[in-house]
Formats: structure tokens, C-alpha cells, sequence
């Protein structure tokens, strides 16, 4: 447990000094860096990181669409299983941690506001460990990996609508460098 | 008004100079009290509370003020009086004598006041003295005397520790209104803090946590000294045991997980819930967050524990069978029983002071919540809300009154609503933001 918390500790530090370094580190990237982070614009700085929920809540930038190389995935109501269509979504974003092995991915599970505050923080988590199970199934080594619960604190979205719902009951990949990995 | 705000400005000394916490006041002022709904009106006993006697150093009435407002209006919170505005009485209290005997009951009666508080205050040096006494008009009879001595800045306290003592005089159990109130508020922007006040004091809120976060479920020990509560201020989602006095806290750490909320045992030791690896369990600590023993030990989600007073038995809510249900086991372990077997989601349960009860809310459908209460044993629910959506049940020290969170209104505040009937006595929060997760203290102050 400590250890984990060090880790985080660890993150934001990197988190900060990549933002101060700025595009610069660009040309530190990972060697063969693919994946669903790369377009047109190839695989920069700012695609190698994406900031987790609750910074982009700090920042007021929560539900902007800052995506960052992995993908959401999202759920069914009330559910933790991980979707046919969205096995498609892990197996691309497995293929870019794969392809970039200096980077952490934080799971953040999160639920729609229908349930209880407690309830949700424990569904939460139950995505967030399912992304994490089928990560590791796909060849993803576990310390690469952590999770987090928001339950229902950080929608993306505030309508009372299925639409929206559905938006909400996610699983978002904040990526950062490792800590421990070469810079 | 003008009595009541500078009545509230004192409150907010009070509290600020009696100790309470590192907290720092808010910086909106109090605009007016909330208005206080009674359903029922046939149950409420008009009440006159007389001016005290200056008998020494009291001569701007400050101290009769600040005891007068803060009586008023937890006496109106309470249900049971309706306060008979000053603006009737005939009689001048700095003139007329407060003992039986020194003033007219005619005069009351006269205003159809059932009920009578009177006294003196005496203001000498940094000592304050009131003496209060009730009196039943029709009967013509002292019911009740106490005498109180402090600091000027305990004023609201004595007529607290009063309105507790009138309500024991009138209906044969203690009030509720030496107690504070925890919860969560978004006052002033978008993150979650945790507040306390006095259980009455609109607009005296204290900041416990200040931090761009989220904290959730502040829980409070039966002194009212310790509050624990979730945050994510490190990151990490954790369970922080602040000691309000002292101004310290412990981070609670636990091999079984992240940290999703959690309660405090009658002796001080901590019932938290943790996830890992998909299922959230309980796990009993001690105040430093060692680990005492685990309640739960399965693949299911166990979250939202209440211990009794009593400290034997807890209640949680687990979806072992398939959906949110409330869950009865003693704190030395056993096998849990299901309490509750109507509704798909029942969940966030509270045990009564007594621990024959359980409050709890259930879902009637979307996001709407209503809250419930059933015994211990199970068998038939009562609902005690219907309108909007209602969370967060907490049972008052003397088992008579729940406060909840209510979205009736649009934003979420704090109400109070008798624990019998489901009758809302007022509401206890009016800040800007929306506030939830209410935690009741027990009697502060003895």
C-alpha cells in the first residue's frame, strides 16, 4: 500500500517536470511508439500523457475531451464487465502500453449518478479492476497498472439522460512516464 | 431579524473561540434563517421566551439576546413549540421579577402562551451567569430551573443545553440541540469540503477540510471531537481521523485496499471499507489504523457501515445476493442477516441510538432516493419521505430525529425530520452549495 502511494507521489513529480520540459522531451519517445495516440500529428509529448479526471477537474477542463493515447471504455448499467465491442478498445490500448513501456496507465472507474455515493465509489472500482484484468490478460504487466474509483463524483457529462448516462459509466486511462523508467 | 443576526455573529465567536477545529469561518455572511415548516400544527405548544433580567452587567442585552435567539430557534426546530413573538408581550422582563411569585402568569396567559422561559443574566468581568427557569402558564408552576456559568462567548451553548432541558421538562426526553452537525458542502465552487456547525447554526459553518478534492462522509465519534471522513487529497482515495481539538489527523491506511468510506465505534476504532481486486470489504481498525480484524471477506461489495451505540452490532450494505441490500452483524464477527427484502437498492443505513432501528434509503427509481426505517429484525418499512429525493439518514443522540439530504427545492441542503412520522422541523444548512452527507453527533458538553 505505501508503495503505491509513493508511486502516485512519484507521477505527479514526473507529471510536473515533463510540463516544465515541455516539448522538448518529444524527442525522448519511445522507439516504435504506435498506437491510437498516433494520427497525422505522430506520436507527441502531449499524447504521451494524459492528466487523470481529477486534475482536469482542478483545471476546469473535465469533459473536454482531453482523451490522451488510450481510450475510455464504457459499461452497461450497474455492471463491471468489460463489453464485446469495447475488448477491441483494450486490445488497442494493450498494444500501445506494449509499444510504450515507459508509461504507467492510472484505470479511473466511474459510474452514472443513479446509485449511492459509497455504493458507486465500490462499483467504480469493480470497472476499474475489470480493465485492469483484461490489460494484464493481454500481456500488460500489472505494475504498469493501477486503479482508482471516482463512483459518480466526476461525470462528464450532467443531463438526466440515458445519453449521458451512458457517457458517464466509464473507464478512463490517465497515462503517465513511469517513475522508476528511463526519461 | 436584527436580534437574530447579531445573535448568529455571537454563535460565530462562539464556536470560533470555544476551540472547535483548525477550521476557518465562511466568509458569506447569513442572510435569514430558513423557514421552519410544521405539518401538523395541532401538536405545537405556543411558548414565550422572555427577555432575561439584567441583575448586573448585561445592560446592552447582548447576553439575553444571543441566549433568546439561539433558544428560539432550536425550540422551533424541534417541532413542538411555536414560539409567541416578542412584539405580544405585554409584560416589561427588565421591570417584572422572573421567580414564581414576582410576575403576573396573567400576562402570559393573556398572549395564550402555554409555556414560559424566564431568567436573569448577570455579566461580571469574563464570567457570564444565566439562570433559566420554565414555567407552565395554565398551571401556574415552575417546571424547571438550571444555572449556567462561562466565557460570553458560550452563551449559545447554555441556551442549547436549555432548549435540551425544556424539551426533557415538556415531553420527558432530552432534545437534541447540544450536538453538532458534520456534512459535505460545495459552497463556493465545485469541490466536496467537510463542514461542521452547531446542529442549529445556519450560517456557522467551520471548514474542516480545504482542499480542491473531493471529500466525502465525514463520520463523527460520540464526543465530537473526532471526525472521520474520505479524501482525495493524496491522490490515493483515504480515510483521515482528524481530531478537531487538537488539530492533528491520522491517515488510515489499509492492506485491503482504496479506500472507500467508513464509521467510528462508540470506543474510538474505525469500520472502514476497502476495495481491491473488484470487491470492497469491511475491515475493523484501531484509532491509529491497525488492523483489528475483517468483517467481510468475499467478492461482493460491502460498503456503508453504522455501529450502534451500543458498539456490538453493525449494519452495512452489501450486494452479496445480487442487489444493494442492509445487513445486520456483530463487531466480533458471526454471519451477517439480511435486514431488508423489499426494493432492488437499499442501501446507506444508520442505526438508532437505541440500536432497534435502522434508517436507510431506498431507491424508487432514476436517482430517487427515499428514506425508510425498519427494525433491527426486519419485517415492514416505514417511509418517512416522499418528496424529492432524500439521502444520508442520521439519527439525532436522542433517537428522535433524522437529518437527511434533500434535493426537494433543487439544491441539496440538510434537513430534520421527527424520526416517528417523517414530519420535516426545519432545515439545518442554507449555504450556496449543495450539501450532503450529514453526520450527527452525540451530546457535546455532557
Amino acid at each position: 500500500m505505501a508503495k503505491a502511494a509513493d508511486w502516485r507521489i512519484a507521477v505527479v513529480a514526473t507529471l510536473a517536470i515533463v510540463a516544465l520540459a515541455g516539448a522538448g522531451c518529444s524527442s525522448k519517445k519511445p522507439e516504435g511508439a504506435g498506437g491510437p495516440g498516433e494520427g497525422q500529428n505522430g506520436l507527441g509529448q502531449s499524447s504521451v500523457s494524459s492528466s487523470d479526471s481529477l486534475s482536469q477537474l482542478q483545471k476546469g477542463t473535465l469533459g473536454a475531451g482531453n482523451q490522451g493515447p488510450l481510450t475510455d471504455i464504457h459499461f452497461d448499467y450497474n455492471d463491471s464487465t468489460v463489453r464485446a465491442q469495447d475488448g477491441e478498445i483494450l486490445k488497442t490500448n494493450a498494444d500501445w502500453l506494449q509499444k510504450n513501456p515507459t508509461t504507467h496507465a492510472q484505470i479511473e472507474g466511474h459510474c452514472d449518478d443513479r446509485g449511492s455515493e459509497e455504493y458507486n465509489l465500490a462499483l467504480g472500482a469493480k470497472r476499474a479492476q475489470a480493465a485492469k484484468d483484461y490489460l494484464q490478460t493481454l500481456g500488460v504487466d500489472a505494475s504498469r497498472l493501477s486503479t482508482i474509483s471516482y463512483g459518480k463524483e466526476l461525470p462528464l457529462c450532467a443531463e438526466e439522460t440515458d445519453e449521458c448516462w451512458a457517457q458517464n459509466r466509464r473507464d478512463h486511462f490517465a497515462v503517465s512516464q513511469s517513475a522508476g523508467g528511463p526519461q | 431579524m436584527r436580534m437574530v443576526s447579531s445573535a448568529l455573529a455571537a454563535l460565530l465567536m462562539t464556536v470560533a473561540g470555544a476551540s472547535v477545529t483548525w477550521a476557518q469561518p465562511l466568509t458569506s455572511a447569513p442572510s435569514t434563517l430558513p423557514p421552519i415548516q410544521i405539518v401538523g400544527a395541532e401538536q405545537v405548544a405556543p411558548i414565550a421566551v422572555s427577555a432575561l433580567k439584567n441583575i448586573g452587567g448585561d445592560d446592552d442585552h447582548r447576553v439575553s439576546e444571543v441566549f433568546a435567539a439561539t433558544l428560539d430557534r432550536d425550540l422551533k426546530l424541534s417541532g413542538y413549540f411555536r414560539l409567541i413573538s416578542p412584539q405580544a408581550y405585554v409584560e416589561d422582563a427588565q421591570a417584572s421579577g422572573y421567580n414564581l411569585g414576582e410576575f403576573n402568569f396573567a400576562d402570559w396567559s393573556s398572549i395564550n402562551a402555554e409555556f414560559l422561559v424566564k431568567g436573569s443574566a448577570k455579566r461580571d468581568g469574563g464570567q457570564v451567569l444565566i439562570e433559566a427557569l420554565l414555567f407552565d402558564v395554565g398551571q401556574q408552576r415552575r417546571m424547571m430551573g438550571e444555572k449556567y456559568t462561562g466565557a460570553p462567548n458560550e452563551v449559545g451553548e447554555m441556551a442549547r443545553r436549555f432548549a435540551d432541558a425544556v424539551m426533557e421538562s415538556v415531553t420527558g426526553t432530552r432534545g437534541p440541540f447540544a450536538s453538532r452537525l458534520a456534512f459535505v458542502s460545495t459552497h463556493g465552487g465545485r469541490f466536496k469540503e467537510v463542514y461542521t456547525q452547531w446542529l442549529d447554526g445556519a450560517g456557522e459553518n467551520f471548514r474542516v477540510t480545504d482542499n480542491p478534492t473531493i471529500n466525502l462522509f465525514p463520520s463523527f465519534d460520540k464526543s465530537g471531537s473526532h471526525l472521520l471522513y474520505l479524501s482525495y487529497k493524496s491522490m490515493s482515495p483515504s480515510l483521515y481521523l482528524a481530531d478537531t481539538n487538537q488539530r492533528v489527523e491520522t491517515r488510515i491506511q489499509s492492506a485491503m485496499g482504496m479506500a472507500v468510506g467508513g464509521a467510528l465505534t462508540p470506543d474510538d476504532r474505525i469500520v472502514g471499507a476497502f476495495s481491491r481486486g473488484g470487491a470492497t470489504n469491511l475491515e475493523l481498525l484501531d484509532g491509529g489504523g491497525a488492523e483489528i480484524s475483517r468483517l467481510t471477506d468475499d467478492h461482493a461489495i460491502n460498503v456503508s457501515p453504522s455501529v450502534c451505540s451500543g458498539g456490538s452490532q453493525l449494519v452495512f450494505t452489501s450486494d452479496r445476493a445480487g442487489t444493494p441490500q442492509i445487513y445486520v452483524m456483530g463487531l466480533d464477527g458471526g454471519t451477517p442477516q439480511r435486514v431488508t427484502f423489499k426494493g432492488d437498492y437499499n442501501t446507506a443505513p444508520a442505526f438508532s441510538p437505541d440500536c432497534k432501528k435502522i434508517a436507510y434509503e431506498t431507491r424508487t427509481g432514476g436517482g430517487i432516493f427515499q428514506i425508510m426505517v425498519i427494525g433491527v429484525g426486519g419485517g415492514a418499512a416505514r417511509q418517512l419521505t416522499s418528496e424529492g429525493s432524500n439521502e444520508g439518514p442520521s439519527w439525532s443522540p436522542d433517537g428522535r430525529y433524522l437529518a437527511f439530504s434533500s434535493r426537494r427545492g433543487g439544491r441539496s441542503r440538510i434537513y430534520m425530520m421527527l424520526a416517528a412520522d417523517g414530519k420535516i422541523t426545519g432545515s439545518l444548512t442554507e449555504g450556496d452549495g449543495n450539501d450532503t452527507n450529514p453526520s450527527w453527533s452525540w451530546w457535546i458538553g455532557g
